[in-house]
This record gives structure tokens, sequence and C-alpha cells, in this order.
């Protein structure tokens, strides 16, 4: 009975709540009040974290409720944040909610409430919010000490590409403080008096020492910042992969990206995992990894590779075989055996990889450089392989590499090794050839060779074998041993025919022999010379084949200039052979190329077939040439450029242009066609289309004319550079005339001066004698033939000195006598014609000393007047002149100021006679010299000419038979007009 | 030319006559004491040899810090750095320092800065930045031990470290980088203000030793007795 009234206590006791529970939910509202709310910050990670408990549940009840928690910055009624946070509510079970502030919780005091409400499915009404919590306050700032300005957050470590708000606190409440991200202002937004807020944008890495935020007080002094650590993303490994060299050891490798690492923040740490066997190690290196590949014969493998930071955590994971990862290690110890000229033997070793294991080696020859041989080889530990058909004295690179057999995976790294194989006799004989020439009578070769290729010398070439033999008469051998660079040697020969051999020799033997046969002539055979023309692959050489026993040809040309010495090429051809192109290196444009073919006859002798010549691209003469200028004449002259060689010319010569520049405005000569030169001067040119004309002769020009010429040569790219014309004056064309004349006049008077010289006192009595004998005068006799050839000269002694009978003959006078002179011709007729006699010097005792000789030719009154002194009337003057002069005033005047003192200078003695010459008298009497100047000469003595007056003039002229005893000689009738 | 064995007797007397006098030749006479003067120069030009090198340093290493500390006008207060040994001192009392003060004041600065110094280099984030500080850490170490052996030529103790006053370079937790940073700069602009001021410190005592060497010996000995 006791026991069932306990079981029953105990029954209606756990009924009680449940009824109680029971009347609550369905009669009111369940109201669940959150308590204990407390508030923590985390600065750092700039959390609030929350944590409440709910009293009033029942034991083990548990209820999804939800919490709605408010969030307030500065002060209770900002709220910033409202969430409602739903769980399930134990009874005294501590509930946890944790918020993340943008802003860091140093700058701002936080204040946070709740309510909650039940949101329970089993209970159908709906639920009603409890009351709110009080507000709790979470300040981190009470812990910051008393800096005057604080920067938040401090030291916070982000990720590249993040947003971060920064924020200052200011305690000395001042409006001028300027924020700087790396030393460039930043501008943000004032949360409260002292409180500012920098929201950084998409931030990035700098530095491993963070970027630098701080504030200053504008000229205050306070200073403080933040170091921003901006961590780069920490990446996926990339190319994660695991292989084994032993199957002992797994590496793993991978690429392990950007480093994350800060001073803040190590770099990013890798671990390796393993899922199978659930071992894991941590990597020491950033991109390998090694893994101790267990005993227990594991095969597959599950690896993951977590890279991890402060920030993030990445991974990468990858699955295999362990056999099918198997690369091998580095082959070595490879070496040549047995190295002969045509084979080697290659020995290597492999690192052996487990038991029994095979790998494929593959051994490559190399020779400069390329694969030549190929060939795979398995192996267990060594390898061996004889490599055939090498080339003698070649340098060969052998190299190997293995793979694991099972499961071919990757190639091991290879291992090479460089080898020389052995030398051997050389294969050919040596290219060579001849050059023949006299020296000193003597016939002398120049032998030339090439050096034997690399394929066919064998090794070393030491030196060359010349042997001669004599194919006339038998002698000994001549041999010539020259050492290996050289490649020519001189020969002096006699009339003989010789056959040279020649062979090179390298340290295991000879090559075989080159033989060249040599006859003593050294057969200058002329052959046509034809031309060659270049190309870019050079001269294109062919030739008409004249025996058909030829042995082969033989093109040989010098590769240098022709003013150089020649440095002799050729080449062998075969006998079918009838055209080849010669290239050379060495081949320039311009110059004149002199190919040479021969043809070799079976008895190895070589004949002249033809010669060539070419250029590999033919230029414009690079200079005119000196052109010499003769044979100058009036209207033509010669140049000639004779020494112009044409061989030596950068291009075949194909003629001369010959340019002329005529003077202004005149047409070119008949030759010559008008051109323009290039500074745009017009010329004349006229081409010479024979390049060995080097004569032309400029015709059908001007004479006493400047002409320019200039000679140019042109090949078929152009003419030579225009050079300076030359200036040349053609000659006058009458001055070879006068030349001809002008010497022998010269000549002349030269003798007659000469003879003048020496008989000139015989001359003087000829010509102009002291007192001329009017005989002797060819002056008269020069008027007598001309004039009047009845003119005689007066003879004193033919005067009859008693009397003379005149007769008057008034009719003459008046003729000669006009205007005013009229009076004085009447005067004449009233007095008595007659001639005074003057007596001879003894009797005369007059006060004159002149002697008159008068005639009826004078006029009466002036003779009576003048007396002894007679003024002659001088014929040109003029008659208004003759007026005064008639007065005997004038005439006296005259004759007292002029006549006497001529008179007076002659002495006494000497003035008795004077005989003036007529000539003289006559040449005095210039028309200019009258009436002032009467001339002297007619003063002193006075001749009067006496003449004999023709019929038609005088006034009585007698017969010619008369008998006057005086006659008048008389000038040229004009005289008195 | 042959000689004979008179002659070679002969120059063996000469050589042997110029081997004796020798130790007469004043340029190769070595034996005489030197006194501290070459030690003092040494040090002088070391200290010209250091605060060219730091120029180079502090510039590569203020570049490592970024804006602002590598700005040329920068001068943040000195906050974190006054356990810095401060090389800053009134000139009157700088003249007054008698040479064994002056001397110690040397020396316990730079083995309290190479101290620092080797903190910083741990920090450094950059293998040459290391180097390069290493490098002047030993050429600083050769500097302290260069001024002790200008100390001990004067017959001058060196200054014991008392215990527990080990300077460190262990930044508390509050310590935040910004500060750590200005602590730096405020590490190397002090390195360099003393290398300055040991400049001047030993031309000075270089300039007093330049009389007679015997009577500053005479002088300084006195002084450390």
């Amino acid at each position: 009975m006791a026991l069932f009234a306990v079981f029953q206590t105990t029954f209606l006791l756990a009924l009680l709540p449940l009824r109680t529970y029971e009347s609550e939910v369905l009669s009111e509202p369940l109201l669940l009040t959150p308590e204990s709310l407390k508030v923590s910050v985390n600065s750092t990670r700039q959390r609030l974290h929350l944590q409440w408990t709910v009293h009033s549940l029942a034991y083990h009840q548990e209820l999804k409720m939800v919490f709605q928690i408010q969030i307030s910055r500065f002060k209770t009624s900002n709220v910033i944040w409202v969430e409602n946070y739903r769980t399930t509510v134990k009874r005294n079970r501590v509930l946890h909610w944790s918020w993340e502030s943008k802003l860091p919780l140093e700058c701002a005091a936080h204040f946070i409430r709740m309510r909650s409400m039940v949101d329970d499915a089993r209970i159908p009404k709906p639920g009603f919010w409890s009351n709110w919590s009080s507000w709790e306050e979470a300040d981190a700032q009470n812990s910051l000490g008393h800096d005057p300005l604080l920067v938040f957050p401090k030291d916070k470590l982000v990720e590249e590409g993040s947003n971060v708000t920064i924020c200052y606190v200011s305690r000395i409440h001042r409006d001028n403080i300027s924020c700087y991200l790396e030393g460039v202002q930043i501008y943000g937004e004032q949360l409260d008096r002292s409180v500012s807020a920098f929201e950084l944008k998409n931030v990035s890495f700098i530095r491993k020492r963070g970027t630098n935020v701080f504030c200053k007080v504008d000229q205050g002094g306070a200073l403080g910042g933040i170091v921003l650590f901006v961590s780069k993303v920490l990446e996926e490994p990339k190319d994660f992969s695991c292989e084994t060299q032993d199957l002992k050891t797994l590496t793993c490798t991978w690429d392990p990206g950007s480093d994350t690492g800060l001073s803040k923040q190590p770099s990013q740490s890798y671990t390796l995992f393993e899922s199978f066997s659930g071992k894991k190690t941590l990597c020491k290196h950033r991109n390998w990894c090694n893994w101790q590949v267990a005993q227990d014969s594991q095969e597959t493998y599950n690896f993951t590779l977590v890279a991890e930071n402060y920030l993030r955590k990445r991974s990468v994971s990858i699955l295999f075989n362990l056999t099918q990862r198997v690369h091998p290690m580095t082959p070595y110890n490879l070496f040549p055996k047995n190295v002969g000229a045509t084979n080697a033997t290659m020995t290597w070793k492999v690192h052996s990889i487990g038991n029994n294991s095979t790998l494929l080696c593959q051994l490559e020859l190399l020779a400069e450089g390329k694969v030549i041989q190929q060939h795979n080889v398995s192996i267990k530990v060594n390898g061996e392989y004889l490599l055939s058909e090498l080339e003698p004295d070649t340098e060969y690179v052998a190299r190997v590499r293995c793979a694991y057999t099972n499961h071919f995976w990757k190639w091991s790294e290879l291992i090479s090794q460089k080898f020389n194989t052995a030398e051997a006799a050389p294969s050919e004989a040596p290219d060579v050839w001849r050059n023949m020439k006299m020296v000193s009578g003597h016939p002398t070769v120049s032998l030339f060779w090439k050096p034997l290729s690399k394929v066919h010398a064998n090794g070393k070439i030491l030196f060359y074998n010349v042997i001669v033999e004599n194919l006339d008469k038998p002698s000994r051998l001549e041999v010539l041993s020259i050492p290996a660079p050289t490649r020519s040697t001189e020969l002096t020969l006699d009339q003989c025919s010789y056959q040279i051999h020649v062979t090179a020799h390298n340290s295991v033997g000879p090559s075989p022999a080159s033989v060249i046969v040599i006859s003593g002539d050294p057969g200058n055979e002329e052959v046509e010379s034809g031309r060659v023309n270049g190309t870019e692959d050079g001269f294109s050489v062919s030739w008409k084949p004249q025996s058909g026993d030829a042995t082969g040809y033989v093109v040989e040309w010098c590769d240098g200039p022709q003013d150089l010495p020649c440095a002799l090429q050729w080449k062998n051809l075969g006998p079918n052979t009838t055209s080849t192109v010669i290239s050379s290196g060495a081949f320039r444009p311009g110059v004149r190329y002199n190919f040479r073919i021969y043809e070799i006859s079976a008895k190895r002798m070589a004949h002249l077939l033809e010669k060539k010549a070419g250029y590999l691209e033919e230029l414009a003469p690079s200079d005119n040439p000196q052109v010499v200028m003769s044979n100058l004449t009036s209207h033509s002259f010669t140049l000639s450029w004779k020494d112009y060689s044409t061989e030596s010319q950068p291009g075949f010569i194909q003629g001369y242009h010959v340019y002329l520049k005529p003077k202004a405005g005149e047409q070119c000569p008949p030759a010559f066609e008008k051109t323009v030169l290039p500074e745009d001067s017009l010329c004349c040119k006229h081409t010479i289309d024979n390049p060995e004309q080097k004569t032309f002769v400029v015709e059908n020009l001007q004479p006493e004319s400047v002409y320019e010429f200039f000679v140019t040569a042109y090949t078929s790219v152009g003419e030579g550079p225009l050079d300076a014309f030359t200036k040349i004056t053609t000659l006058d064309e009458y001055s070879h005339i006068l030349i001809r004349i002008i010497l022998p006049m010269i000549f002349c008077v030269l003798i007659v001066m000469i003879i003048c010289y020496l008989k000139h006192q015989w001359l003087k009595e000829k010509c102009y004698p002291d007192i001329p004998d009017p005989y002797k005068s060819s002056v008269l006799s020069l008027i007598k033939s001309k004039e009047n050839p009845h003119l005689t000269i007066m003879n004193i002694n033919d005067c009859v000195p008693d009397a003379i009978e005149v007769i008057n003959k008034p009719e003459g006078s008046k003729i000669q006598f006009l205007g005013t002179r009229k009076s004085l011709t009447e005067t004449e007729f009233t007095k008595p014609a007659y001639i005074y006699l003057l007596p001879t010097e003894k009797n005369y005792s007059g006060p004159g000393p002149c002697i008159c000789f008068e005639n009826f030719t004078y006029n009466q009154a002036a003779s009576d007047f003048a007396s002894c002194g007679h003024f002659p009337v001088t014929p040109q003057a003029p008659p208004h002149q003759l007026g005064p002069l008639t007065s005997p005033e004038n005439l006296l005047k005259a004759l007292e100021q002029n006549y006497m003192n001529s008179l007076g200078e002659i002495p006494a003695g000497e003035a008795n006679l004077n005989y003036v010459s007529q000539l003289a008298s006559s040449t005095s009497g210039d028309k200019d010299s009258l009436p002032t100047n009467p001339p002297e000469p007619a003063l002193c003595s006075e001749y009067k000419m006496q003449m004999v007056i023709p019929l038609g003039l005088a006034s009585a002229p007698p017969s010619e038979n008369s008998s006057l005893s005086s006659t008048t000689l008389l000038g040229q009738g004009e005289h008195y007009r | 030319m042959d000689l004979r064995a008179g002659d070679s007797w002969g120059m063996l007397a000469c050589l042997c006559a110029v081997l004796w006098h020798l130790p007469a030749v004043p340029a190769l006479n070595r034996t005489g004491d030197p006194g501290p003067g070459p030690s003092i120069q040494k040090t002088y030009d070391l200290t010209r040899y250091l605060e060219h090198q730091l120029r180079s340093l502090a510039g590569t290493y203020l570049n490592y810090l970024g804006p602002p500390f590598n700005e040329p006008d920068f001068n943040p207060p000195r906050l974190g750095a006054e356990t810095l040994p401060r090389a800053t001192v009134n000139l009157e009392v700088w003249r007054s320092l008698n040479d064994r003060l002056r001397l110690t004041q040397n020396y316990e600065a730079y083995s309290h800065l190479l101290c620092y110094l080797r903190g910083l280099n741990r920090q450094a984030a950059t293998a040459e930045l290391r180097r390069s500080l290493a490098h002047f850490c030993t050429s600083l170490q050769g500097l302290l031990g260069s001024i002790a052996g200008v100390m001990a030529a004067l017959g001058y103790p060196l200054p014991q470290p008392l215990p527990g006053t080990e300077p460190t370079w262990t930044p508390g937790p509050a310590h935040s980088d910004f500060l750590q940073k200005m602590d730096d700069f405020w590490l190397l602009k002090e390195l360099q203000t003393w290398l300055w001021r040991s400049a001047k410190d030993f031309n000075r005592l270089k300039k007093k030793m330049q009389p007679p060497a015997a009577a500053v010996t005479l002088h300084l000995e006195a002084h450390g007795f």
C-alpha cells in the first residue's frame, strides 16, 4: 500500500508540469525571455559575441525559437543591425551568436538587445515576441589608452580585392585631421564628433611589410597609423603530380603560384595527405614533397595536396598506380669502347628499379647536332651497343635515356658522351690544276690543289706528295713533299712532257693519286674569245667540245679583279658536260672575269678550248677617257682617247658619247643631236657605237667660237659620270691667211729698213736733199706726168735780162678777179704793164734783199705798193677777206707786223738770195693760215710761181710756140677760184 | 766582372753594417709605442665609413617600410623609441664631457643600437635586406670593438651591462606594426645621429692626442688611474 502511495504521488508530480504546459499552450501564449545576455568583443576579428540562456524552459524540453537581435552604434537609438536568429533551445543551454562589424569596434560603442519568440510547429498558436532584454554595451574603447589620435583596425590581414573600413578616434576633437593611404590622402565619412571612417575598396598587395594608413593632425604633431596587411589570394596548386624513380620514394611536385607570405603571415604551407593509408606529411618545400612508399606493397595512392594560409585553404587530389609512375634515374657511366674508324661500342649503366625490373634504353648517335642513328636496347643494369657505319675522324655524340619497361611513363634524363672515330686513309685524290708560264725561257708549272673535304680526308692531312715523271726520256722520279696547309707548288721543267702525280697523306696513309700531264710547250693557243652573261647564280659557261676523246673539262678563272694577283680557281667537269654555272662568293658586280675552258684529253693533257669574259653585273663606266684635242681649225678639231682601256672597265664598253656645248643660240653640228644633260642644260651629243674608235673629228663649227666638249664611254647600263666640259675656241677664219701675208711683209719691211739704214745718204740725196733739184724731184715728174705733161722747169739761164715784152691780156685778168677786186683790175689797165728787172746783187742798192720775178699773172697794183715786199695772195682765200688786204694801209700793216719780223731774223749776208721751193710755197698756202698768218717761207724771198697760163685761163695766152722768154709756173688752176 | 775573395768579404761587412743600422732608420722603427692616436684615427674613419654605409641602408630599409617612412620630411613623434639611447645632447654638456665619459657613452650607445639592429634584421622579410643589415651589423660590431680598443689603450674599463637591463627587441602585444615601423625609423635615425656625433667625438679626441704623444699619454693615464 505504501508502495502504491509512493508511485501515485510520483505519477501526479510527473503529470503536473505537463498539465501546466498544456494549460499554458492551450490557454495563453508561451513567453520565454532570453536571460543572462552577455556581450564580448573580439577586436582583431571585429566580432561581437553574444551568449544568453532561456531559463524558463522545462527540463528536457526543446523548443524552436527565434531571437531578434538589435545592434545600435554610438547610442541605443541608432540601430544599425536587426537579425532574427532561429535555433533550438534547451533549458539552461547557453546560446551563442556573433556578428562581424565592418567598422572596427574600437571606433564606436555598440549596444545590443534581443527578444525571443517560440517558433515551434508543435505550438499551433501564433507566437508573440517576448519583451526586449535590456541594452548591453560593447565598448572596446576603454582599453585604448590616452593617445590623442588612434587609427583602427590594427594590423588587419585581408586578401587582395577585399573592402576594408578604416576609422580613427580623435581625443583632441579637431577638424583638421587628414588621413593618408601610402602617402596619398583619403577622404571618409565622419561618424561622430571624434570618429571618422574610410572605406578602402578592392585593396591590393603592395609590400610584405604591409600597406601604411596613417592620420595626423595638421600642424599638431599627433600622428596615428595602422598597417594593413594585404595578402595575395592563395591559389590552387597547379600541375600536381607524383612519380617514383626507384619504387621506394614518391616525389610529388606542383606549381605553387603566388607567395602569400607577409611579415604578418608566413607563406602558405603545403600538406600532403594520402587517403588510403590515412597518412599525411607537412611539406618542407613550397613546390615539391617526398613520400616514403610503404613496405606493404600498396599499389594505389590517392594524394590530396592542401595549401593553407591564415585566410584560406586550397586543395587538389590525384589518384594513381605506383608502377605507372616510374621515372627512372638518369643512366650513368656512358663510355665509348673499341673506337675504330667506322664503328664504336657504347657502354652504360642504369640504377636498378626493384627486383628483376628491365629498362628500355634509347641510344642516339648525333653528328653535328643531328640525330643520325637511334637504337633501343632492353637492359637490367648494364647496357652495351655496337655503333657501326661511322665516318672516320668524325666527332659524334652518343646519348642514352631509359624508361620503365613494364609501363612507360617518362624517359629518364639524358646522359651524353662525345667521342671521335679513328682516322682512315684519304678516300679521294686531291683536285689538282696547273698554270703554265715561261720564266727565263723555261716552262714553269704552278700546281694548285684544293684541300680534301672532311668526308674524303678521313683525318688530318699532314702533307702532299708531288711526283714528277718525265715522259720523254727515262729519268729518276722527282718527289716533293709539301706540308699540309700549303695548297700550291711551282716546278721548273724543260721542254719534255711530264706526268705529275699528287697525293694527300694523313697519319694513316696516302690518298689515290691525282694525275696531270704537262707538255714542254706552254701552248699559248689562240682561241676565240666570247662573252658570258652573269646572273645572280653566277656565270653560265658553255662550250663546244672539239674532240670526242675528252675525259673531262676544266673551267679556270681568277676570283679577283684583273689588276689584283690572280687567285686561281678551277672547276673540274665530266666528259659529257658542255656547260656549267660558275659561282663564287668572291664575284663582285662591275668586275670583268675571264674564264678559260680546257679540254682534258685521254692522256691527261689540257688544251685550251675557249675563252669567255663576263661581268656578274655590268656597271656604268666609273671614269671617262682622258681626251686629247688636236688639229684645231676654224671649223673643226679632233678628239682622241687612245689610252682608254676598254678591258678594265666595269662593263663591256659599247661606244662613246661625245657631248658638245655650242655657243648660245647656235645649232648642233650635223653629226650631233640635241640632248638634255642631267643639270637641264641643252647639249649636242654624238654617239660612237664602236668601242675601238677612239678618235673623233668635230666638224662644221663656227670660226672664232667657244665650244665645250666632253667624251664619256657607255656600257649596256649607262654612260660614265658627267665630268667637267673642256672649253675650246675655234680659230679665226682669216687668221691663217693673215699669217701667210703678214709675216713675209714684215720680213720685207725689215729688209727695206735695213737697206734704208745702210743707204740713207744715197736716199737723202735722192729723196730729200738739202737743196732740192727740181730735175731730180720725183714730185715734179709725178705732176708732170699726171696733170700737165707740158710743165717744164724754168731755167734761169733762159731769161733775157734786158727786156721782156709783155703782152697784156686783160681778159685773162678779168677772169681771175671777182667781185670787189674789180677796181683793182681796172687800175691795172690804167698803167702800162711792165716788169722790173731787178739788178743783180752787186748793183742792187734797194731796200729789200729779194729778187722778184714778175709776170702778168701777178697783179700790177699789188706789185707797185709792195715794192720788193710782195704780198702773196693765197688762192684759197675767200673773196671777202681779200677786200681789206687790197688797201695799201692794210697791206703795209700786215707787212710790218708779220713779214718784217721774219726778215729781221735773217742775217743780211744770207738774205741776199732766198730761193724758196715752190713746193714749199705751195704747201704753205694752206687756207687755214690765211690771211692773218701767211706762211713764213713766202715772205723773205719771193719766188713767184711762173707758169705758162693755159689758154682757157689767161687773158692772152700765148701760143705754145710763142717766144716768151719768161715762163710762169703756176699751181693748179683751182687755187684761184 | 769577377769577384775575388777580398771583395766578398768587403760586401759582407757592408751588408752587416747596413743591418746593424736598420733599427736606427725612423721609418722602419716599429718598436716605439704609437699610443692611442692611430686607434682613434681608425675609429674616426670607421664612423665616417659607417655613416656612409648607413645612408644607403636606411634608404633601402625605409623604402621597404613604405610611405610615409621614406618621405624626406617625415618626423613622427618618438613614441616607442624612448628606450633608444639619445645622441643629441646640449653643446655645453658635450664639450664638458671628459674622455672616459665620452667614450663610455659611445660604447653603451652602440651596444644598445647593435642589439636593436639585430632585432631589425630578424624582422626583415627580404633576403637582400637581411644581407645588408647583417653586413652593417658586422661593421657596427667592428666599431664597438674599435671603441673598446681605444678605451683599453687609454686605460679605461669597459662599462659592464647591469643585469636585467639587456635591451630586447620583443614588441609587446599592444605594439602595433605601425608603431614598430616608427621604432625602426627612429632606430635608423638615432643610429645616424650617433655616427655623426661619434665622428665629432673622435675628431675631438684625435685633436687632443695630436700634441706630443708622451705628454698626452701621461695625461690620460692620470685620468685613468
